[in-house]
């Protein structure tokens, strides 16, 4: 029984009534790296969220062995000192405090009286460094001095500051360059020499492949399998990851494509915070009109950042060139873009797509309300008829059109989102993850409207991280990895694996 | 009526919790000064006691609407109140030419702010923070720090005259009239469109309770000496930026540029042109305060407004706005000038010491948004 570090053991969390995950185990050695893989909202995360006590003991079933003692924690502190230490994805660092007094954030070394024992903390950070081979890092200097690279290394300092004995890396590489990721592997290998286990989460096979004993993958919330690392190749890992049939969920219909329409090339998007890494990397592609072109890829590969470089709203340095119709448009703002005929559904609907406190009429007619207005004034009859049209079109469920939207269901929201920016008539409708939170009636009726658009001789985009639905409903399907176009598929007879085998960097793929 | 039936009625009836808050005040002090306070005469003197704040509550509510702050108010009515007195001093230049200067100047400053927020990115605080310094060291650079005295009898008309008894009543006949054809306008306008229009009761019932307010309004104030200058103007800017705010594109823009700045912008508006445009506006308020303090004091004073921002900005919080901006409307703020104007007339009628009266609006202004907060957060989630 004490052979694992780590057993957990048929785990179910259910989140009102919707199993997250439906008798997981997971079994961790000693000094053993275990991958953990699975498609997006496979579970992963959920999963580490229980070990970690995130969710406490008592609001999931099953059991979590440790050391061979069950363990029932209930804050994610008593899991820390127990030595399962979480690295999520985005870094928990105080950028302004010193490398010292984040690896001692909570955990600080005192003198009488709470003064803070700096001459023992940067001793201990030191050695630390040395130990992660960053020693000419100087720990008295504030963290936002480190690139992402040297700050995820803080982050494990810190975690073995507490006497970590398993580390839990979601997704550590997601924001490092080729070199950093490197040298982030080489530390897990020489971790796992000084017997610390380690958990990590990737999309990123090859990485994954570089440095796991063990990979366990999980589906649907369900265990799929634990193997060894040896003598697995990469396919059967995406075998195991995709294993299901797309369910007729999707309404396709056939409707015709015309010639290329617009155009985009070289579009490159470089990193907000660590400019030396594209998030977009040189991707060109074309869409037809009347065709509903699917993008694929895993979260944080970049296919956001290409729609909001295509609208104009790409928070750092981008560049891009764009066609319209045979000419060249130059789009600075979503203000150009709407005007010129693209309009984009964002992902983040609550953050981008509504404004919480006015009315779910007022949401719709936002981008276009200075048709209703003579000399700036509303015509407020003229206004709500249009909103009235555009409520029974995408039959949104609202008492009022005066109701603030922020009391609607997400689905009814995304409507109304979608009304919004299909009343200045784009000519390319850009959805980001359109179904995202929202119900599966609505889903059917937004994949409906889509058809209706395509016919009527709209160009859309569709990003999406439901693999099912990109292959439901999309005519071409762009699978974007590590912010490069890794694939460009007519979407006849395409399956899962081919995609995902693409999105994950496999060039045999491109042949297709 | 359960606790939560009460919340619930006042969050979306704020205008009768705050109606109701001044009649308690007003009784209040009725009763203490044995029925000295509820005069015409008194009345008169509280309006335009308000009159200048609520000139710039007018203004400061669309900018803590947009979701920003403006400190430096206080400091250009002094600016603005300085130079009209200058002017007309010591270039004994006409009144309308005067106006036009002052107000081309308030715009100005008011969009120079705006500029800076919206277009060089320093948060509100810091660039209102700067002119609250800058302004009055101007002003106190151009007057030496002395003060400028008023030449020109029109000039202190704005601050200090009367209207005409039978003005005051053909102007109340003339908001009624106005009052009355927009409602049917409206109701017309509905029926053209085919959607339902209200019972004709309704409509008639509230133009009721707008002409009996009108009445009352005009026939109190003609008791005394009839309906202040400035009252009036502050009047006409509630009508004009209500009407803005409800009926206009740019009033609706700078309601949702406070509630969701990014979801605004990717919808394609143009959202720092709105938010400096909203600056602007209050520069104009700050004329307005600066023409109306400077004619009542008959003079430009080096610290005139001292202060202003802040009991403008109080007036704002106490009329419903919210500090996460999104919220607020310009009655609102009226309102709470005239309950922060209340305050002070009332204790100083009493004989309340000044310092009093100052820790009584610090407790009113943290009570207000405390009773908002509470109210408000059944809703928020």
């Amino acid at each position: 029984m004490t052979e694992y570090l780590l057993d957990m053991r048929g785990i179910v969390k259910d989140f009102n009534g919707v199993k997250a995950l439906d008798g997981i185990d997971l079994k961790v050695r000693a000094g053993e790296v275990v991958g953990l893989c699975g498609e997006n909202g496979a579970g992963k995360s959920t999963l580490m969220k229980v070990l970690s006590a995130v969710y406490p003991y008592g609001t999931w079933q099953g059991q979590i062995f440790w050391d061979g003692h069950e363990l029932k924690a209930t804050s994610i502190r008593e899991t820390e000192e127990a030595g399962i230490v979480i690295i999520h994805q985005e870094l928990m660092l105080v950028p302004q405090l010193s490398v010292a007094e984040n690896i001692f954030m909570g955990n600080e070394i005192t003198l009488p009286g709470g003064r803070m024992n700096y001459s023992a903390m940067y001793k201990r950070a030191e050695e630390l460094m040395a130990e992660l081979k960053m020693p000419d890092v100087n720990v008295a200097l504030p963290v936002y001095h480190y690139g992402g690279g040297h700050q995820q290394l803080i982050e494990i300092a810190k975690a073995l500051n507490k006497k970590a004995r398993l580390l839990i890396l979601d997704e550590p590489t997601s924001s490092l360059t080729k070199s950093e990721t490197e040298i982030l592997l080489d530390i897990i290998r020489d971790l796992k020499r000084k017997g610390v286990a380690c958990v990590m989460i990737s999309h990123k096979l090859d990485e994954i492949a570089a440095v796991c004993d063990t990979i366990s993958v999980i589906r649907d919330g369900a265990h799929v399998g634990t193997r060894p690392m040896s003598g697995m190749d990469t396919n059967e890992i995406i075998t195991m990851m995709v294993g299901r049939e797309i369910k007729n969920l999707f309404p396709r219909e056939e409707h015709p494509v015309g010639e290329v329409f617009f155009e985009a090339r070289n579009v490159t998007c470089l990193d907000v915070n660590n400019p030396r890494r594209k998030r977009v990397d040189n991707i060109s592609f074309q869409l037809r009109k009347g065709e509903i072109l699917g993008v694929a890829g895993l979260v944080g590969a970049g296919r956001t950042e290409l729609a909001m470089a295509i609208f104009g709203c790409y928070p750092g340095q981008y560049s891009a060139e764009l066609w319209l119709d045979g000419r060249r448009i130059s789009v600075d703002s979503p203000r150009a873009a709407v005007t010129q005929g693209i309009c984009l559904v964002p992902e983040d609907r609550k953050r981008h797509g509504i404004v919480p406190l006015q009315g779910v009429g007022a949401n719709i007619t936002m981008a276009v309300l200075g048709e209703y207005a003579r000399h700036g004034v509303i015509n407020a009859e003229k206004e709500l008829c249009q909103i009235e049209k555009s409520i029974a079109r995408m039959r949104i469920k609202t008492a009022s059109p005066d109701l603030p939207i922020r009391g609607l269901s997400g689905g009814n929201q995304q409507k109304a989102v979608l009304s919004k920016m299909l009343l200045p008539n784009p000519k390319v409708l850009i959805l980001d993850e359109p179904t995202r939170g929202v119900d599966v009636g609505a889903k059917y009726e937004i994949y409906k409207l889509m058809f209706e658009l395509v016919r009527q001789g709209l160009s859309i985009i569709m990003i999406s991280s439901e693999l099912p639905e990109v292959l439901g409903i999309s005519d071409r399907v762009l699978v974007i990895g590590e912010g490069q176009l890794r694939g460009d598929f007519i979407n006849d007879g395409l399956t899962q694996e081919q995609v995902l085998t693409a999105a994950l960097g496999q060039s045999a793929a491109l042949a297709a | 009526m359960t606790t939560r039936d009460f919340k619930r009625f006042f969050s979306q009836y704020k205008i009768l919790a705050l109606l109701l808050a001044i009649a308690m005040i007003w009784l209040f002090f009725e009763q203490l000064t044995d029925g000295a306070f509820l005069t015409p005469r008194n009345f008169s003197n509280l309006l335009r006691q308000m009159a200048i704040t609520g000139m710039l509550a007018s203004g400061m509510v669309f900018i803590i609407i947009s979701g920003e702050i403006d400190l430096s108010v206080g400091a250009s009515l002094g600016l603005l109140g300085g130079i009209a007195a200058i002017l007309d001093y010591t270039y004994q230049l006409p009144m309308p030419l005067i106006i036009l200067i002052v107000v081309a100047l308030g715009i100005g400053i008011g969009l120079f702010n705006g500029y800076w927020v919206a277009y060089l990115r320093v948060p509100s605080f810091i660039v209102s923070l700067a002119g609250f310094l800058a302004f009055r060291g101007i002003l106190l650079g151009i007057t030496k720090g002395t003060t400028v005295p008023l030449e020109s009898e029109p000039m202190i008309m704005i601050g200090q005259a009367y209207l005409p008894m039978m003005l005051g009543n053909f102007l109340g006949v003339a908001v009624f009239a106005l009052m009355a054809f927009l409602t049917f306008r409206t109701r017309a306008g509905r029926a053209q469109h085919g959607l339902a229009v209200p019972p004709l009761w309704q409509d008639l019932g509230k133009l009721g309770v707008i002409g009996v307010l009108i009445v009352g309004f005009v026939y109190t104030l003609n008791q005394y000496e009839g309906i202040p200058v400035p009252v009036l103007v502050t009047l006409v800017i509630l009508g004009i930026f209500s009407f803005m705010a409800n009926q206009t594109v740019f009033g609706r823009r700078i309601y949702s540029v406070g509630s969701n700045l990014e979801a605004t912008r990717l919808s394609g508006v143009n959202v720092r042109a709105v938010k400096m445009l909203v600056f602007g506006m209050m520069g104009l308020m700050a004329a307005f305060a600066g023409l109306t303090t400077t004619a009542r004091l008959a003079a430009g004073s080096p610290s005139a407004g001292t202060l202003g921002e802040l009991d403008a900005i109080a007036s704002c919080f106490i009329g419903g706005a919210s500090s996460r901006g999104g919220v607020g409307t310009v009655y609102g703020a009226l309102i709470g000038a005239l309950i922060m104007a209340s305050l002070d007339n009332g204790m100083s009628m009493l004989g309340v010491e000044s310092f009093w009266q100052m820790i009584v609006k610090g407790a009113i202004l943290l009570l207000a948004v405390w009773i908002d907060v509470v109210s408000g957060a059944g809703s928020e989630r």
